[in-house]
């Protein structure tokens, strides 16, 4: 028998508990686990949650936004990236989550389905250092 | 000075812009001997390459529901999970220029000879569907190898594929240098590919090459034993994207890989380790087509689409002369013709041990000039007859005049056919010989004495059949009176050298 894929079942999760009301919804999430233990693929949960995270987020709109800076991004700043992020993303809520990393030196770094922008000073300066190399052989 | 020196800088830093763009990224789940597995990285493509932090370079071959499997070509040991990869976008390339020529590169490019950078013009990429049927012209030029019995039985064309195959330590690679020293000043580029030798027997190929003169027109590309599997497998295709490179200016190639059969052990390594299904000797479904797609771009292209053609020489190592397994096979059905080597034969002192019987070339002979076409036609049938014969004569003595005739001169054919390592002959020269044998004319010279004869013969016969020569440099045919000329060279020397013996 063929295996089943993760995104296979968590797209079956999803289909199956959506439009649900919550003692539905725990009749559906027991069904769930007794069938995972059933086909022993109880060790796959977290890869099976994290595609059904993003089925859900696919349905519902929503683009998680992972965000790197050397300091905490003000409000100001983070309504303009949202407003930038509409304009090229289309209209989404966008989730920001971010993180911060002192080696940065300063700028964002921006990745979104699979995609990254690098506004950061460190990648500035490692693209100079490339360029410089490269020029001076 | 130092003033001078921030200028300068300044002024650089003054004017680069640094451009950003969106690219899309993936992440490292994990790597192991030289394989990563890659989530993110959406919409890449088969065969795109991919950069690690550190520029290592990796190429995509499997593409999974939700991960990538990339082969990383270099060192891998500083890859970690969850780093960043990035898709660049482009299929693998190689850079190529005229400079390349006389250097030693590794699969992707980098020179590995110590002689400095190498400045290039373009890249080409690895992979690339080999020309089309209208592009094409039939074979009908000559490789000239030097190689007195591939020249004359088993003769290879420009834009010919031509197998080499046999046992460990049959000479395979001493054919290959040989037709590489020969092809000095013949108008070819010679492309080695060395595919998981030892490094200390590419060291002496190339001292040897350079002691021959052969590294102003050569380029060797080499994945070592100690390298990755990956680079094993990328580096033909490096090979033939050079061969093209030159091919596209006109020019003839000649490429060879050396060998086969270790390119597809790494192959099967790669995949058993993206865990492709194995199927027979633990194969890939896919490695005929490993082969086919890379033999195939060996051609001969005609003048419309600019001329020029790569002639392929791959080498195959059997086990035990087994040339019913699954790689010589599919190998000897993909080319056109092979050249099988012996054990038995090499050990016997017939060298270069080809087996006459099971070599061929099936498109060859019509790139043989015409002098060479006609002393070799005569040839193949006397050594047939040999063959036949040789096994009979061993039960009895009584053998009719005939038959003892067809032994001696079978005796004396094979004994003409051994050449020493790196002594090519010209194709003029072993024309004359080759006149001498199969016109009977050396029947009554002492096979011990042959090789003293044929030596003998081309000096005196150079000094005294000039017209024949002219004939055959002009024409590539002897007229009659250069016939009648080069006859009674032959018999003039034949009484002296009897004489003198």
């Amino acid at each position: 028998m063929a295996t089943i894929s993760n995104n296979n079942i968590a797209r079956a999760i999803y289909l199956s508990s959506k439009d649900k009301t919550g003692q539905e919804q725990e009749v559906v999430i027991k069904n769930v686990i007794n069938f995972l233990v059933r086909r022993k693929l109880i060790s796959r949960s977290k890869d099976i949650l994290a595609s059904l995270k993003a089925i859900i987020y696919q349905e519902q709109r929503v683009v998680e936004v992972k965000v790197w800076s050397k300091e905490k991004i003000s409000e100001e700043n983070k309504k303009d990236l949202i407003q930038i992020l509409k304009k090229r993303y289309g209209d989404k809520k966008f989730i920001l989550q971010e993180n911060l990393d002192d080696k940065l030196l300063g700028g964002l770094k921006i990745e979104i389905n699979n995609e990254s922008i690098d506004l950061t000073l460190r990648n500035k300066i490692n693209k100079l250092q490339e360029y410089l190399i490269k020029n001076h052989e | 000075m130092s003033n001078h020196i921030v200028e300068n800088l300044k002024h650089e830093i003054e004017n680069f812009t640094a451009q950003l763009k969106v690219e899309k990224v993936g992440r490292v789940l994990e790597v192991f001997d030289g394989i990563a597995k890659i989530s993110g990285l959406s919409d890449i493509r088969s065969s795109e390459m991919v950069t690690f932090p550190g520029n290592e370079v990796g190429v995509v071959l499997n593409l999974e529901e939700d991960s990538v499997g990339v082969i990383i070509l270099g060192d891998y040991s500083n890859i970690k999970e969850g780093d960043e990869v990035k898709a660049t976008g482009k299929i693998l390339e190689v850079p190529v220029s005229n400079d390349i020529v006389g250097r030693v590169i590794n699969a992707i490019g980098e020179p590995i000879d110590g002689k400095g950078v190498i400045k290039f013009e373009k890249t080409y990429p690895i992979e690339k569907v080999a020309p089309g049927v209208i592009t094409r012209l039939s074979v009908s030029e000559p490789v000239a190898t030097g190689i007195k019995v591939i020249d004359t039985i088993i003769p290879i064309g420009r834009g010919q594929r031509e197998l080499i195959i046999g046992d460990r330590q049959t000479g395979k690679t001493a054919i290959v240098i040989d037709t590489i020293l020969n092809q000095k000043g013949q108008n070819m580029i010679c492309v080695y590919v060395s595919i998981g030798q030892k490094d200390s027997k590419l060291r002496k190929l190339q001292a040897r090459l350079e002691e021959g003169g052969a590294m102003d027109y050569t380029v060797i590309v080499s994945a070592g034993a100690s390298e990755s599997a990956a680079l094993s497998y990328i580096a033909p295709y490096t090979g033939v994207s050079i061969a093209e490179y030159f091919m596209d200016q006109g020019k003839d190639v000649l490429i060879i890989y050396d060998d086969l059969s270790k390119h597809a052990v790494a192959y099967r390594e790669i995949s058993l380790l993206l865990r492709r299904p194995p199927g027979r000797e633990a194969y890939p479904g896919d490695v005929f087509y490993l082969h086919s797609r890379l033999l195939e771009r060996a051609c001969r292209r005609n003048q419309e689409y600019g001329g020029g053609s790569i002639t392929a020489l791959p080498i195959v190592e059997t086990q035990a002369g087994d040339v019913s397994a699954y790689i010589p096979t599919n190998v000897i059905s993909i080319t056109d013709g092979q050249i099988f080597l012996e054990t038995d034969l090499f050990y016997k002192g017939i060298r270069p041990a080809v087996n006459v019987g099971l070599s061929v070339s099936r498109v060859g002979s019509s790139a043989q000039i015409k002098a060479m076409k006609k002393v070799a036609g005569t040839l193949k049938l006397d050594l047939a007859q040999f063959r036949e014969l040789e096994a009979f004569a061993q039960f009895g003595s009584d053998l009719d005049e005939t038959t003892k005739k067809q032994l001696e001169r079978g005796k004396r054919a094979v004994e003409i056919l051994k050449q020493p390592q790196y002594s090519p002959m010209k194709t003029e020269y072993q024309v004359v010989v080759l006149y001498a044998l199969t016109k009977g004319l050396m029947d009554d010279i002492p096979v011990e004495k042959i090789k003293e004869f044929e030596q003998g013969l081309i000096d005196y016969s150079e000094r005294h059949a000039k017209t024949f020569y002219q004939d055959i440099l002009k024409t590539k045919m002897w007229s009659d009176k250069g016939e009648e000329e080069l006859k009674k060279v032959i018999i003039d020397f034949k009484n002296s050298f009897i004489v003198n013996a």
